[in-house]
């Protein structure tokens, strides 16, 4: 049996994990003791890896749409039709008619390719990742209050808190191991506050649960920053010596305090008590999730979080600091490898013109300056007919993407759609070409976890079939372009050239990582060994402060109505992971839930004469799914939630496209809907049944 | 049971290697227990047990070269003899468990979770549970026990020199087992299980705790628990068994969606009443956790068997009695 340590496809905690090899395939993983993550620990999907990447699962050859459907093809036939379809978009309607959407599942050097070639060699930069639906906020929200847009500790850090406040994120579902060193710490002593709106895992273990009325967020802080400047509980010293605009701030949250029990519907005493834990604490950090971030003020949401911290001081140290939660492997490492339309690798902005001096030097070619259009930009253009070529690289938007009928159309309508995937989505199946990718398992490289450390990945196993890995993909579809610009031999390569141009990693290579067991950026010159917690003396600022930006309660985009009476909002199971294309792979997660459910709190339930798992169906302004009914305390009522694993109830036939004015984060986490009990008898048709059955 | 001198631990493995495919723990035998007990050396994590062609089904059963765990420990070895007893009529485990040489080797010093003293399954191998036992000697020389006719064979070769010392292993082992910790904690708690006198709400509150992400199951040696699943490709019918866990809600629910254990603390529950309970003594002469510790290190809940146990003592202590 061959044993090789890499780290977990799955979410972004990164955990380490030995891969076991018999025959050629994986045949089972086990966690990595010592790993300074995880520690000897992994959770269900985790330990289910092996099912994710089953090669008899795969898509293992390049297919062609034909009339009959999907052919298999050669790579070369395939990269053949794409660049042609490239060409002669380019010629008909410039570049900016082109655009790649590329993969938080995917390895730093596919993504750093994947930006590289939209940029040096289709000379656009739209270029985006799924970021834009989970973290954008943050990026923006915590580069303008404090110079930079990632965790700014590390995980490790709870068990240095004396308070620990989870705001609007599920930990022991979606980043278990890190929501079980929450859990740990809780019980060693740390305060533990959790705000949710509904009754997560931690919310029961919590010493104070903050469950506030969706949407509410702002409304929440403002009271709590209110409370602590009232009584005295800022840090003074902190504040004058490091940060600026706070003057700005008070005034503007006394104003909104005073609304804050109607819309929060929290007891004032409550958000006090809140306040005092959080201020008072030596160290207090703060962890927080989609719930923050996924709403048309997140990018506010996430400033009046750092407010927070900045005004009692609560960062620059270990055990304290804003730390987001992020949802995918490689989420934080396709953000830093600059696959978003306005930054080059390490938040480099592309309207600067030192930046685009030294990229275009670098890549020896000439670059565009205009920031590009963001994922859903891009499937917008596509509507409006501005846009027709779209390279996607292991993302399902369909299931994903808010809207769902909206991305299905403007899907349909490019000329070229190219899906890189491990297996059939319901996105690769609206493909003009689908390519197979080669699995985390079988390739070299890294991945960048949510607390900034970059890890090595090994090849445990051979590419099945015809799998490829990205960037060697891409570098073939460039040199059919003529472009010479992804000319790397090996993997190593695309990571050294990324290295020499990227700041904040330029002191890792291959050999640093494995000997650190992964280090966490900024690594430089400064900081050879890698930055464990951020803003330690000074904020990556002009002047090197941290910015008090004073924000506004905002109301949801749609609220509760008669039409529709219901609040919908999104949640994550432990056991699956985004799209399902990898955790339903395994018939353990499989068979633990249903297709697909809806939390609906009791009262809510008999009102409408809805019993325990009943079919029901559930509208909005925008689509209806069928699915089951799932009684819960866990949702206050009025308020449901639905896991958007599930490809047969989509939870996004539902959700509000309406976008942050920053970020353009679309507000996932609250929709109005209605509920309704199907027939007795009649079980919940599919998405697809009920397309076929009821077309729009 | 003969005990010879083994001066020469690198030609004994090699002497294996050349009868087996060996698989040497003793090459890391600082990390103690290995990462994972061996079951799936016998118990795989998942295997066809069947296939239908279309006319006929065939019955899929493993034909492994010999093979040789050299250097596994006590607590482990216990693990595999409870499974022997658990998978007795099973083809698939017992046509690999024939082909395979348990060479154990005695722990001297106590590990960072193991307890394997209090429940009876080491510091030293038993000779029941191995062909051969090694023991270490302060001068890198070993003693080796040959336990089997199979462990004879294997080492038939060698011309070892016979062991006449004194008991020495009896007096390291012994000095072994003194310098484990205070295990109040769990002699409670054994006790507690043993009489089922743990409250439901006691189970409720630290099934909260439980994320299902079967870990403790996956590295605990003793768990055994499978499902399987038909898989369809083209004209082929596969019938795979693969490792389950009995922490899944869906382990025991029923197709009308009844679940007898629906909650996470009525699983832990019997999960732990599995590992120590009367009956599991009865059925398999002993308990069904073999002390090795893995599930408190792999438990991202912070219930591992020492959490557990530790916070049904307290209970005790508080006077809330756990009952």
């Amino acid at each position: 049996m061959k044993r090789v340590q890499s780290v977990c496809p799955f979410c972004g905690v990164g955990c380490g994990m030995e891969l076991q090899v018999q025959k050629n395939c994986l045949s089972s993983v086990i966690p990595l003791r010592g790993h300074p993550v995880s520690d000897g620990q992994l959770c269900v999907k985790g330990w289910n890896t092996r099912y994710a990447i089953d090669h008899r699962d795969r898509v293992l050859a390049p297919l062609i749409r034909t009339q009959e459907g999907f052919r298999e093809t050669t790579w070369k036939e395939a990269i053949a039709y794409i660049s042609d379809s490239i060409k002669t978009i380019d010629d008909e309607m410039g570049s900016d008619a082109l655009g790649v959407i590329s993969s938080a599942r995917a390895t730093n050097e596919d993504n750093y390719a994947a930006q590289k070639f939209a940029r040096a060699v289709l000379k656009t930069n739209n270029i985006d990742h799924c970021a834009r639906i989970c973290h954008s906020s943050t990026v923006a929200g915590l580069k303008r209050t404090l110079g930079s847009g990632a965790m700014t500790n590390s995980i490790a850090d709870v068990f240095q808190a004396d308070a620990i406040m989870v705001f609007g994120a599920d930990p022991t579902e979606n980043h278990s191991v890190v929501g079980g060193k929450i859990m740990k710490a809780k019980l060693a002593g740390a305060r533990l506050i959790v705000v949710d709106p509904r009754k997560t895992r931690l919310a029961k273990m919590a010493d104070i649960h903050l469950q506030l009325r969706i949407g509410s967020n702002i409304a929440l802080l403002n009271a709590m920053m209110a409370e602590i400047v009232a009584n005295g509980w800022h840090n003074e010293t902190f504040i004058r010596q490091r940060c600026t605009g706070f003057d700005h701030l008070t005034h503007s949250i006394e104003q909104s305090a005073k609304q804050a029990e109607k819309l929060t519907g929290l007891d004032l005493n409550l958000i006090r008590q809140a306040a005092q834990v959080y201020s008072q604490a030596d160290s207090a950090m703060i962890m927080y999730g989609m719930g923050v971030t996924q709403f048309v003020s997140g990018t506010n949401n996430v400033m009046a979080l750092a407010d927070l911290a900045l005004l009692c001081g609560q960062i620059g140290r270990p055990g304290t600091g804003v730390n987001p939660l992020r949802g995918q492997n490689n989420v934080q490492g396709a953000c830093d490898m600059g696959c978003l339309p306005n930054v080059f690798p390490g938040y480099q902005s592309v309207d600067d013109p030192v930046v685009i001096q030294r990229f275009s030097e670098g890549w020896e070619t000439s670059l565009s300056d205009r920031p590009g259009l963001t994922s859903m930009g891009m499937t917008q253009a596509s509507l409006s007919g501005d846009f027709r070529g779209l390279i996607i690289i292991g993302e399902d938007p369909v299931v994903t993407d808010p809207d769902q009928n909206q991305v299905r159309r403007a899907l349909q309508r490019l000329d070229l759609l190219v899906v890189a995937e491990l297996a059939m989505t319901e996105t690769a199946k609206l493909a003009d070409v689908i390519l197979p990718a080669a699995s985390f398992a079988e390739k070299d490289g890294t991945f960048t976890n949510c607390e900034r450390r970059v890890q090595r990945i090994n090849k445990a196993i051979p590419p099945p079939g015809d799998t490829r890995t990205d960037w060697r993909w891409l570098a073939e579809t460039a040199r059919a372009l003529g472009s010479t610009q992804l000319h790397w031999q090996e993997t190593e390569d695309v990571f050294n050239e990324m290295a020499r141009l990227t700041p904040i990693y330029s002191g890792m290579d291959y050999q640093a990582l494995a000997e650190h067991q992964g280090l966490q950026w900024p690594c430089n010159a400064d900081s050879p060994e890698g930055s464990p917690f951020l803003h330690g003396d000074l904020f990556p600022t002009a002047n090197g402060k941290a910015a008090f930006v004073a924000v506004n309660p905002t109301e949801l985009d749609e609220t509760a109505d008669e039409e529709f009476p219901l609040l919908l909002t999104t949640n994550r199971l432990g056991f699956h992971y985004g799209c399902g294309s990898m955790s339903r792979r395994s018939p353990l997660l499989e068979r633990e839930t249903p297709p697909g459910y809806l939390f609906i709190h009791p009262l809510d339930a008999q009102e409408l004469g809805i019993g325990q798992h009943e079919a029901i169906g559930i509208r909005s302004r925008r689509g209806y799914v069928e699915t089951r009914a799932m009684i819960s305390e866990d949702v206050a009522q009025g308020l449901v939630s639905m896991p958007y694993h599930f490809r047969e109830a989509p939870s996004n036939q539902l959700t509000n496209n309406a976008q942050d004015p920053v970020t353009k984060m679309p507000e996932l986490k609250a929709c109005a809907v209605s509920v309704k009990p199907l027939p007795a008898g009649q079980g919940p048709r599919d998405i697809d049944t009920i397309r076929r059955e009821e077309p729009a | 049971m003969k005990v010879f001198r083994l001066d020469d631990i690198d030609g004994f493995v090699a002497h294996l290697a050349d009868q087996f495919m060996v698989h040497n723990y003793l090459q890391d035998s600082d990390e103690r227990p290995p990462a994972e007990s061996p079951k799936k050396f016998f118990f795989t994590e998942s295997e066809n047990i069947f296939s239908f062609d279309g006319s006929c089904f065939r019955e899929v059963t493993p034909a492994p070269d010999p093979f040789a765990l050299v250097g596994v420990n006590s607590c482990d070895l216990t693990g595999i003899a409870y499974l022997d007893q658990f998978f007795a009529d099973d083809p698939c485990y017992q046509a690999r468990r024939r082909a395979a040489l348990l060479v154990g080797i005695d722990c001297l010093s106590p590990c960072d979770n193991g307890f394997c003293h209090l429940v009876g399954s080491g510091p030293g191998v038993s000779e029941e549970h191995a062909d051969l036992v090694l023991h270490a000697l302060p001068d890198d020389r070993y003693l080796l026990m040959v336990c089997t006719e199979s462990g004879e064979q294997a080492v038939a070769d060698l011309h070892l020199e016979t062991w006449t010392g004194s008991q020495v292993r009896q007096q390291r082992l012994e000095s072994c087992i003194e310098q484990f910790d205070d295990f109040d904690h769990l002699t409670t708690g054994m006790d507690l299980l043993r009489k089922d006198a743990v409250s439901d709400s006691f189970w409720e509150t630290l099934g909260i705790q439980c994320l299902a992400c079967s870990g403790c199951t996956s590295l605990c040696p003793t768990c055994s628990c499978h499902d399987s699943r038909e898989i369809v490709r083209g004209d082929e019918v596969v019938q795979q068994r693969f490792w389950d866990s009995c922490l899944f809600e869906a382990f025991q629910r029923e197709a009308s969606l009844h679940n007898p254990t629906g909650s996470a603390g009525r699983r832990i529950h019997r999960f732990w009443t599995h590992k120590f309970s009367e009956t599991t003594v009865r059925q398999f002469g002993r308990t069904g956790c073999v002390g090795c510790g893995r599930c408190e290190q792999t438990c991202p809940g912070v219930i591992g068997v020492h959490s557990t146990m530790r916070r049904m003592a307290q209970y005790v202590d508080a006077g809330t009695n756990a009952g």
